[in-house]
Order: C-alpha cells, then sequence, then structure tokens
C-alpha cells in the first residue's frame, strides 16, 4: 500500500470523476423507474450512442465539442421521446413486457452499434489539456471539468425539478399517480418528459466518459450496472441517494484496483447491493 | 372455554395507538359484531386476529392455543379465516377452481400425487371435486361453477368467498364488512347466510359491520369500538342503546342505520 | 380410454418418433451438436418459466446453470465422479445454493427481484473468473470429459464422445426432466403455486405457507437450472466465465426472449420459442453481428402485437376466422 501520493491522487480524481458519470446514468433510470414504472435496461445502449454522436459531430463535422454533447443530449432526447411513445407506453401497465421490449432494445441498439461503428476503440478529443496541481500532484483538468458538467446538470435538474411547473408535476406523478392526475397532469406528458431527460443525461454522461475513456459499442453495459446498482443503493426515486451513490462507487472503482486486486472492485459492489437489497428490499434511502 | 381469546390487545403504528387494551371473548357458535364509528380500530383487530400483523403487546388464544404469533397460513390451518372486505378471489381460475383451492389445504402433495396422477388414489381428486361441488350448492353457487371468479356480480363474488372459507373447514369466520355495497335482497341474503352457517355447520363468526340494522338483526352479542378502545359489550339491543355508544358516533361523521 | 388421453398419447409417440429419427435424418454433426444446445436452452427457459408461476422473474438463471456446470465438470474431474452421480449433484448443488438464497431473495418485490438475480448471476461468474486454482478462471475449464461408455450386452458399447449418442443422452434427461416440471405444474403443489402468484394474500388465507412454497419452486427451477448446465459442460468439454459465454448476462436475455416469444401461459410455449427462436439464430448466422438486432427485434414485435406469444397464435386465428365469419354472414344479411 505504500504507493506515492501521485498515484493516489490520480485514483482518487479518476474514481471521483467515474462516480459522476455513474450518477448521470443513476438519475436517468431512477427518473425513468419511478415515473414510467420501468426498469430502462437499454439504458446503457443510450448513453453508448450519445457518445457516438458527439464523437461524430465534432470528429466527423468539426463542430465544437461543448456544442456536440448539447446536439448529442437533444437527439437522444427525441430518440427517447420515440421510445416512449411506440415502444413503452402501450405496455405501461404491465410487468413483464417493459422488461422484454427494454431488453430487446439493448440487443437491437449494441447489434446496431457494432454494425454502424464498428469494433474498435475510438476516442473523443479531450475537454480540456494538461492538469493543475492540487495539494502536490497533478490533476487532469479534464477530470474535473467532466465532474463539473456532471454537477451542473445535477444541479439543473434539481432546480427544474423544484422550481418549474413541469418539474414540480413530475415529482407528484413519481409519487403517486393517481394524484397528479386528480391535479390535471397527464400521465402521458410525464412519461415523455422522464424518458427525454433521461436520454439526454446519459447522453451526457457516455459523451464525458468518451472523452475521459474510450469509445466502443459495449461501454454501455458496465455503466448500466453501476446505475442499477446505484438506484438501489440509493432507494428509488431518491436523487440525494443516487449522487452519493454514484460518487461512492466510482471512488470504489478508482481507489480499489490501486488498493487492493482489480477482482474484488467488480465483486465487491455487487456483494454490498445483494446485501443491502436483503437487509432493506427498498434500498437505502428509498421508501417503500 | 371461549373459542376465542383476546387478552389486553394494542396495536401502536409509530406513534399512533390504533388498538388500545382490548378484551374480548367470543364462544363457540357466536356470530359476534365488532362495531364502532370510523377508524375505531375494528378492522386492525381483525387484522390481528387473522395476521395480517401482530400487535404490539397483549396475546390472542384460539382453541387453548397461543396464537399471537401466527402467520397468517397456520391460522388457517387451525381454522380462522379471513374473508375480507373487497373481495379477495383468485381471478385467473374459475368458481369451482376458487373452492378447490381452500380444500387443497387438507390434501396431500406426495410424490404418488405428483407423478402419477391417474395412477395414484384417483378417489382422493373425484372426492374433493364432489366436495367443492356440494360446497357450491351451499352457497347456491354451483350453477356457475365454470364461471371465472372474476366475472361474478358483487353479491355473488361475497358467497364465493364464504365458500372458499367453508373448504378451509374454517370454525371461525373473521368477516370484513360483509355487507357493505350490497342491496337489500343481497344483505338479506349474506345474513341468512352467516346464520344458517353457524347453524348448520357451527361456525363461529366475527362481523365487523357498520350497517346497525343489520347487526341488531344478526349478531348475538356486539362490543364497541371508539378511538381503539371497548367502550360497550352485550347484546346488540344494550348496545346499542347505550348511551356512550351513542356519543361516540353522534361525534363522528356515521354511516349508520 | 378416454379420446383425450388417446390424443395426448398418440402425440408423444410421434414426438419421440422424430426425436429419434431425427439426428440420423440429418445425418450432420454440425445440426446434432445444434440440437444438444437446443435441448439444454428448453430445460433452462422451461424452468425459467417454472418460476414465472409464482409471479417471479429470474434474470439471473444462467448464474445456477453456471453452478451445476462447474459442480458437475469438478466433481467428475477431481473427485473422479461418475457423470450420472455428478450431474445429479450438480443439480442438487444449485439447488441448495437457490434454497439457501431464496429466503432473503423472495421477500424483495417485483422489479427488484429481476434485479437481484441479475446481480447474483454476476457475482457468481466472477466469482468462478477470480478462482482459477479452482475454477481455471478466465483461462476456463477444459479437458471435461464425456460421460463414460456404456456397454450393452450382446450389442456393444455407447460411446459418448459421439455426437449422435450425447444427443441421445440429452434428449432422454431434458424428457425426463420436462415430463418432471409438467407434472409438478399440474399437481396440487403446482396450483398452489398458481394461486401464490394470482393472489398471494388469499392464498396466505386458505393455509398455504407461501414463502415455503416460493422457496420450494425456485430451488426445484435452478435444479433443473444446474442439471442443464451440467448437460452443456459434458457436451463442450470445457467452459469458460467470459462475460460473452452463456453464463453472461446476454444469455440471460435471450433465455427470457425465447420463454416470452414462445409464450408462458402453457407449458409447451417456451419450448416452441427455443426452437424456433434457435433456428431462426441458426439460418441467420450468416448475418452475423446482425443476429442480436434480429433476435431484440423479434422480441419488440412480439411484445407489441402477440404478448401471449407464439403460443398464442391459434387462439388468435380461431378469434380472427370467427371474426370473418361474422362479418361475412352480416355482409350476406344485408
Amino acid at each position: 500500500m505504500d504507493l506515492p501520493a501521485q498515484v493516489w491522487m490520480q485514483a482518487i480524481v479518476n474514481g471521483f470523476a467515474l462516480g459522476w458519470l455513474y450518477v448521470l446514468m443513476a438519475l436517468g433510470l431512477t427518473l425513468i423507474l419511478s415515473i414510467m414504472g420501468i426498469l430502462q435496461l437499454a439504458h446503457g445502449e443510450v448513453y453508448m450512442i450519445g457518445a457516438y454522436v458527439t464523437y461524430y459531430c465534432c470528429v466527423s463535422f468539426g463542430v465544437n465539442l461543448y456544442a456536440s454533447m448539447f446536439i448529442s443530449m437533444a437527439v437522444m432526447a427525441g430518440f427517447g421521446l420515440f421510445l416512449e411513445r411506440f415502444l413503452f407506453r402501450p405496455v405501461r401497465a404491465q410487468i413483464l413486457a417493459p422488461i422484454v421490449i427494454s431488453l430487446g432494445l439493448t440487443l437491437i441498439l449494441m447489434s446496431t452499434a457494432v454494425v454502424g461503428f464498428g469494433l474498435y476503440e475510438r476516442s473523443i478529443p479531450r475537454l480540456a489539456q494538461g492538469s493543475f496541481v492540487f495539494l502536490g500532484s497533478a490533476v487532469p483538468k479534464d477530470r474535473i471539468i467532466a465532474v463539473g458538467f456532471a454537477v451542473g446538470l445535477l444541479l439543473l435538474l434539481y432546480l427544474f425539478l423544484k422550481k418549474s411547473k413541469y418539474g414540480q408535476a413530475m415529482v407528484a406523478s413519481a409519487q403517486s399517480w393517481e394524484g397528479a392526475i386528480l391535479r390535471g397532469i397527464s400521465p402521458n406528458m410525464m412519461s415523455s418528459m422522464a424518458m427525454a431527460i433521461g436520454c439526454a443525461l446519459a447522453a451526457a454522461g457516455g459523451t464525458l466518459a468518451g472523452s475521459i475513456l474510450m469509445l466502443t459499442p459495449s461501454m454501455g453495459t458496465l455503466p448500466l450496472v453501476k446505475g442499477l446498482v446505484i438506484i438501489v443503493l440509493g432507494g428509488m426515486g431518491s436523487f440525494l441517494g443516487a449522487a452519493v451513490g454514484g460518487v461512492f462507487l466510482g471512488l470504489v472503482d478508482g481507489i480499489i484496483p490501486v488498493a487492493f486486486s482489480p477482482g474484488l472492485t467488480s465483486l465487491a459492489p455487487l456483494v454490498v447491493v445483494i446485501l443491502i437489497l436483503l437487509a432493506r428490499p427498498q434500498g437505502l434511502f428509498g421508501h417503500e | 372455554m371461549a373459542l376465542l381469546e383476546i387478552h389486553n390487545l394494542s396495536k401502536r403504528f409509530g406513534g399512533l395507538t390504533a388498538v388500545s387494551e382490548l378484551d374480548l371473548d367470543v364462544g363457540q357458535g357466536e356470530i359476534f359484531g365488532l362495531i364502532g364509528p370510523n377508524g375505531a380500530g375494528k378492522t386492525t383487530v381483525l387484522n390481528m386476529v387473522g395476521g395480517t400483523f401482530f400487535p404490539t403487546r397483549g396475546k390472542i388464544i384460539f382453541k387453548d392455543e397461543d396464537i399471537t404469533r401466527f402467520p397468517p397460513y397456520r391460522r388457517a390451518r387451525r381454522g380462522i379465516t379471513r374473508v375480507f372486505q373487497r373481495d379477495v378471489l383468485f381471478r385467473s381460475l374459475t368458481v369451482l377452481e376458487n373452492v378447490l383451492a381452500g380444500l387443497y389445504m387438507s390434501s396431500s402433495t406426495g410424490f404418488t400425487e405428483i407423478f402419477f396422477k391417474r395412477l395414484s388414489i384417483h378417489g382422493q381428486e373425484k372426492a374433493l371435486y364432489e366436495k367443492a361441488v356440494e360446497i357450491l350448492q351451499f352457497v347456491k353457487l354451483d350453477q356457475l361453477a365454470d364461471e371465472m371468479a372474476i366475472n361474478l356480480p358483487h353479491g355473488n363474488q361475497r358467497a364465493l368467498c364464504l365458500a372458499i372459507a367453508l373448504a378451509t373447514q374454517a370454525q371461525l369466520l373473521l368477516l370484513d364488512e360483509p355487507l357493505t355495497g350490497m342491496n337489500q335482497e343481497e344483505i338479506k341474503a349474506m345474513m341468512h347466510m352467516i346464520r344458517t352457517l353457524r347453524d348448520e355447520k357451527g361456525i363461529t363468526s366475527v362481523v365487523v359491520e357498520h350497517n346497525m340494522r343489520a347487526v341488531v338483526g344478526l349478531c348475538d352479542r356486539a362490543a364497541v369500538l371508539d378511538y381503539g378502545r371497548k367502550i360497550a359489550e352485550g347484546s346488540p339491543k344494550e348496545v346499542v342503546n347505550n348511551p356512550a355508544v351513542i356519543e361516540a358516533y353522534l361525534g363522528k361523521e356515521d354511516d349508520a342505520v | 380410454m378416454s379420446r383425450k388421453l388417446l390424443i395426448n398419447l398418440v402425440i408423444i409417440v410421434v414426438l419421440a418418433a422424430v426425436l429419434i429419427i431425427l439426428p440420423i435424418a440429418l445425418n450432420n454433426v454440425y445440426w446434432t451438436s445444434i440440437l444438444v444446445i437446443m435441448g439444454v436452452n428448453i430445460l433452462l427457459v422451461s424452468s425459467l418459466r417454472t418460476i414465472k408461476l409464482v409471479g417471479h422473474i429470474s434474470l439471473g438463471h444462467v448464474g445456477f446453470s453456471l453452478i451445476g456446470a462447474y459442480g458437475s465438470a469438478l466433481l467428475v474431474m477431481k473427485l473422479g465422479l461418475s457423470f450420472w452421480a455428478a450431474i445429479f449433484l450438480g443439480g442438487l448443488m444449485a439447488a441448495v445454493v437457490a434454497l439457501a438464497l431464496a429466503y432473503p431473495f423472495l421477500k424483495v418485490k417485483g422489479i427488484y427481484f429481476a434485479l437481484l438475480t441479475l446481480l447474483t448471476a454476476e457475482t457468481f461468474r466472477l466469482i468462478v473468473w477470480y478462482w482459477p486454482s479452482l475454477t481455471g478462471g478466465f483461462w476456463g475449464l477444459l479437458k471435461i470429459p464425456s460421460p463414460n461408455p456404456i456397454p450393452i450386452p450382446l450389442i456393444g458399447t455407447i460411446n459418448f464422445a459421439n455426437i449422435n449418442n450425447y444427443y441421445y443422452l440429452t434428449a432422454f434427461i431434458v424428457s425426463l426432466s420436462l415430463f418432471v416440471l409438467y407434472r409438478l405444474e399440474r399437481s396440487h403443489l403446482g396450483f398452489k403455486w398458481i394461486a401464490i402468484q394470482d393472489t398471494e394474500v388469499l392464498a396466505q388465507s386458505v393455509g398455504i405457507n407461501v414463502k415455503w412454497h416460493k422457496m420450494l419452486n425456485f430451488a426445484i427451477a435452478c435444479f433443473f437450472a444446474g442439471i442443464a448446465g451440467a448437460l452443456y459442460a459434458h457436451y463442450q468439454h470445457s467452459l469458460s466465465p467470459d462475460a460473452t459465454s452463456r453464463f453472461g448476462v446476454l444469455m440471460s436475455i435471450y433465455l427470457v426472449v425465447y420463454m416470452v416469444v414462445g409464450g408462458e401461459s402453457k407449458f409447451a410455449g417456451p419450448i416452441i420459442g427455443t426452437v424456433v427462436l434457435t433456428v431462426i439464430s441458426e439460418f441467420g448466422r450468416a448475418l452475423g453481428e446482425y443476429q442480436p438486432m434480429m433476435i431484440g427485434a423479434i422480441a419488440v414485435f412480439v411484445m407489441l402485437l402477440m404478448p401471449e406469444g407464439l403460443i398464442g397464435l391459434p387462439n388468435r386465428g380461431k378469434l380472427l376466422y370467427r371474426k370473418l365469419l361474422n362479418q361475412t354472414q352480416r355482409m350476406r344479411r344485408s
């Protein structure tokens, strides 16, 4: 465990940044789960495609990176609207059907990506070059900017839910369907918005991941699993829980491989989640 | 010895006391009414006797056995059957199958039965089937044996719930507002059914009800709850004319009589 | 003998005949191996349906298949047990683990249960991956032997390295297992399971020990998942805990898709789904990377348009026929 401070700093920063990417994933999943009641298992693929859209905007068409990210978020939000309207809305009331549809969607999107984008890895240009010195070690700037974006999006979402009319409606419908309908809120609109926002967040996460890490067609699977883990840790519908859980998980992912063995990294969160679900079937922060 | 004894029963949900220090005895063959204004805790008592949740304090003794902490299925096997307020039936099964479900409780699931159903004691299967038909005849539903349970009108669904209870060889029925949502004729029929169950099969019933006229007409004895406490007990006539009881009802919105 | 019984017997005899003749008629090693895999998958999907009978969806069935596969292989290779003992014990190990996990697992509701099973299967897979001393880790477990040859007096020896013979072995074990599952479903036990799925509260009231019955259900289903895994192990002669293997998340998805496309309302549904989709996959093999897309598209299509699955088609056909009949009658009258 006697590693130089630089390595520790790198591990922590990496973990911290990763954690926030997981948070973006989890926020979308949680939104969709609490408002639509659907476990969107294809969300990882949305994340992945978001990254590729940014890549094409930025690398192939030469659009500015930040603009590309927003374009990607808009495109994926639109895609989300399409998915909600035609795939998920017809089966909203059922239990098995949405799961199967999201599974089928995963298969479709993943192989579309393999066919369309090819298997080899690509990379989106870095958000920023270089690093600055913090506590005596070098910290890469792009990680911090990524975190900045993620935190910014989280705050935007929070403000939207708290202050805007539609946002408050969403919170209301997450807690009680009937109450929302009685107040004249349309469930369809709520679902559409949840899906659109969720997909936009995933696209942002994918883009940031593509910049910090690599783009491959399978890049969405792991974050999806992490996202699911976070939902459990944070409880369905709890945004604070999602944020805390995500950062925690990211730090675990960043530090444990360095401090211990990689084996533990993959196993530990799963085991922790299983234990938590068993002890508290509603998740850590969730309510029954 | 009373069939059902409730000793010092209390139930708290967080800071709210739903039932407090209840003592009650129900004798074999009685039709016992449990009444009181809304929110008095009547359904909570029924839930505790039925096993939906456990009391915070107190004991429930059934046939000299302490069943306070038994899960619902164990109580069912001892002879306590809960009939729920909103008709709870097996929705994907027919009327006959619903009754069979109740009968299967006493059936065996042995090796031969599972793998060689036709070769096994064919008699047992036939006997169960005949018993089910018999029960349906008793509640006058035998003509509808092959209908899907969910397709039945409200009154018939109630009757089916009773049939299922019969199938489980219930000795104590816990009826949660069995007359709600019925018209005059249906009410009369249900009251007659409950009485017949007692007269012909010796089944004891604890009935939670709001319909005062029915309580007076049906029950042998009754107890009144208010804010989780028993405020009166005795024959229905006594109880209904008890000033404390009238007071309790006047103070709330009552939907009685 | 009643008419229904007679029809059933005829169907069984015909099916048996087809099963027996198939490998000889095909006379093709590749296709016969496909049949073996299909058999394994049929058992997996049918036992998945068993879990659905109590109202739960398991996305981690492959995890128990993994236990059976590695369990059986290791028992043969490290302890020298015979195939027959090993496969049974492999299933038993899966069942025991399932039983142990069932009590806490089944407290968790609906979606969370599916999630939990998914994570559990992944955990099993990762445990195998990170335990090379026992399982060979990511290098895989290699050189798993075929079952020992069985000498039959006066005829000769049945050698199970021969794919046709292994096919018959698979067909035999899978058929036996399906028979057991089918009889269970139609027994009082199965009835209680269905009652539990329908209205759990009423099942309790009627004296059914819901927890125990759910546990039993889960253990039985996972037993057969283990058996299926073991069958696979001794056919493939090697096992890998790789994420893309048949013990990964993707396979869990395929199993659910097979079950749903076939239709989970009848016992034969998952079987039909598996057969149809396996055949389609094989013919689509030329399409390579498009294959998952095709399967995914079929899954979505079926869910949106024919939620009862393929097994619901005859009913749909009947309804459609009746509708057409009514319409022509109406036209004639007017």
